[in-house]
């Protein structure tokens, strides 16, 4: 129970703190599945034919999101906001049928069990899930204390205008889809270990798509400690609604009003309100005065 | 026997139900300028709506499609007026963000209220069907087709000859234009998506007795009709009417002449809309949508 929701909560910020960075250089990611799907595949296969232990097959998996996101970066190079969004969410899509259509590698439509042999403990699984959660922290941190950042700001607010800065978008683009997706398919394959099945509706599901915005958006999205702490206080409103309401569905119900209010009525999340808070305090106090 | 006829009647038919499927989601987005993530679940209700007429008052959806179409569009204004109209002026992140977030509201209220359980319609001609010409032609797919072509023919009637649809289609072009001659924008964009939610509920009511119902089940006619409309060019209707029948017959061709083509059909219409995206974003007949 406790390493569920260990799990469930440091998988929640490493696809936050990865949402969001996307989000940054002005890139909304509808198909954070893919990667997910793409990082829980590839542990699973290379654990069960080559018989790789986690810490191993992690690394082909974080490869292969990576490429991925790369990929994806160089082919929708002209396409901004909505046409990228939409573009990601048939990517994901498209993985998905193809995992079910290509049965003799990945199992199709039955499933894939993680084979007994190779599987370890919960606690440890749990451990790598935390550590990876961690570390993605840090990544964004450092990023956000390089020349990255103001190129993704800049990207963010007007991709032509920041040409003439002497910014090349598609360098960024594939360096800040390649991180993301690297993050993401950590976090997948992590997980996968952790359930110990996977089929092609686990693996893209369009739920972690959601998952990943949710936590940025509660929190304060273009943030660095908003994804972090939308991510926990996500975590808590779905366990709650779960533990009060019990019903399937409600959960997700709290998480698409979660998302519809805070859109409507708190654009800069949590933190951004916090952080008001504090600025309006600190005018207060200095008598006005600004 | 070849089966070129048999693809053709097919495709014909499904691409009919395409054009009414596509066409709610080309008209909200052509007005308002906002891509209606949850479109798919006013599908979706209309399916529910007709499956519980039919089911308490033993209603055939071709009856119930107008009494569904109108409830819906009520939901649609409501949606519009509590959250969308606020968003018009928004960043394209929280638009694209709150439709999603409305679709998952109303999924999982269809969830909660409807269970997950599949349900489907059976009618006096769901299951029946003819020989013409060598040409199997089921009857309900045939009715789900002259429903949809007769809504969409009357759409665009509507949308070029009447005085309303010629401001809707002035707000279209040229909202601040539109506003000097006198048209209140708002009322346009509300009744635009209005109509476009009716136009989704009878897309659901008429493919009711066609397809299982679930409340998961607007997602991929949304994925559909987000193929269509990016192959048709955004803010085209005609483009998007091409869109239609030409997804509607590579998917039936996959189905027929590729092993497995059942489910790889599935994947044509993200292959479409990938590859459109990719190589030409206009589309077939759209104008350049930039941003």
């Amino acid at each position: 129970m406790v390493n569920d929701w260990i799990i469930s909560a440091a998988s929640m910020v490493i696809l936050s703190v990865s949402w969001n960075m996307a989000a940054n250089a002005g890139l909304i990611s509808l198909g954070h599945a893919a990667f997910w799907g793409v990082g829980s595949y590839i542990a699973v296969l290379t654990a069960n034919r080559l018989g790789l232990p986690l810490l191993v097959a992690v690394v082909p998996a974080m490869i292969g999101g990576a490429l991925l996101g790369m990929v994806l970066a160089v082919i929708t190079g002209r396409l901004r906001g909505i046409f990228f969004a939409i573009s990601t969410l048939a990517v994901a899509e498209g993985l998905r049928v193809v995992a079910v259509m290509s049965a003799g590698f990945t199992g199709g439509g039955e499933g894939l069990y993680v084979n007994p042999q190779v599987r370890i403990g919960a606690h440890w699984l749990s451990a790598t899930m935390v550590a990876g959660a961690l570390i993605s922290i840090l990544v964004a941190w450092l990023l956000s204390r390089t020349t990255w950042h103001f190129a993704f700001r800049g990207m963010r607010a007007n991709e032509f205008a920041v040409q003439m800065l002497g910014v090349r978008p598609v360098t960024y683009r594939v360096g800040v889809l390649g991180l993301v997706g690297a993050m993401a398919a950590f976090a997948g394959a992590v997980r996968v270990w952790y359930g110990g099945f996977l089929d092609p509706g686990i693996a893209f599901d369009l739920h972690v798509t959601l998952l990943s915005q949710i936590g940025p958006l509660l929190g304060g999205i273009y943030t660095l400690v908003g994804p972090v702490v939308g991510a926990l206080l996500s975590v808590l409103l779905s366990e709650a609604a779960r533990i009060w309401f019990g019903a399937q569905g409600f959960g997700l119900l709290v998480y698409g009003l979660a998302l519809v209010l805070c859109i409507m009525f708190l654009p800069h999340g949590i933190w951004g309100l916090v952080r008001q808070l504090r600025t309006s305090r600190a005018r207060r106090l200095s008598g006005g005065q600004t | 026997m070849t089966l070129l006829p048999q693809l053709l009647v097919d495709a014909l038919l499904l691409g009919g139900l395409y054009c009414l499927m596509a066409v709610g989601i080309a008209l909200c987005f052509g007005v308002t300028r906002i891509i209606n993530f949850a479109h798919g679940e006013l599908i979706m209700f209309g399916a529910y709506g007709a499956y519980l007429l039919s089911l308490h008052f033993h209603l055939d959806p071709l009856l119930s499609l107008p009494l569904v179409a109108i409830i819906v569009a009520l939901i649609g204004g409501l949606v519009f007026k509590l959250c969308v109209q606020r968003a018009l002026d928004a960043p394209h992140v929280n638009q694209i963000l709150l439709l999603f977030g409305v679709g998952l509201v109303l999924q999982n209220i269809a969830v909660l209220v409807f269970t997950g359980d599949e349900r489907s319609v059976t009618t006096v001609y769901s299951q029946m069907s003819d020989q013409v010409a060598g040409v199997m032609v089921a009857y309900g797919r045939l009715i789900a087709f002259a429903v949809s072509i007769g809504l969409t023919i009357a759409l665009i009637l509507w949308l070029r000859l009447s005085d309303t649809g010629k401001a809707i289609q002035a707000v279209a072009q040229q909202r601040d234009a539109a506003k000097l001659v006198g048209i209140n924008a708002t009322a346009m964009y509300l009744l635009s998506f209005m109509i476009s939610a009716a136009l989704g509920s009878a897309t659901g009511a008429a493919i009711s007795f066609l397809l299982t119902i679930t409340p998961f089940m607007g997602f991929h006619s949304l994925i559909k009709g987000f193929a269509i409309v990016v192959l048709g060019g955004l803010g085209s209707v005609g483009g998007t009417l091409i869109a239609a029948f030409v997804l509607a017959f590579v998917e039936t061709a996959v189905s027929y002449y590729v092993p497995d083509g059942g489910g790889w059909a599935e994947g044509v219409a993200l292959a479409v809309l990938l590859i459109v995206l990719l190589l030409r974003p206009r589309g077939i007949l759209g104008q350049a949508v930039d941003n």
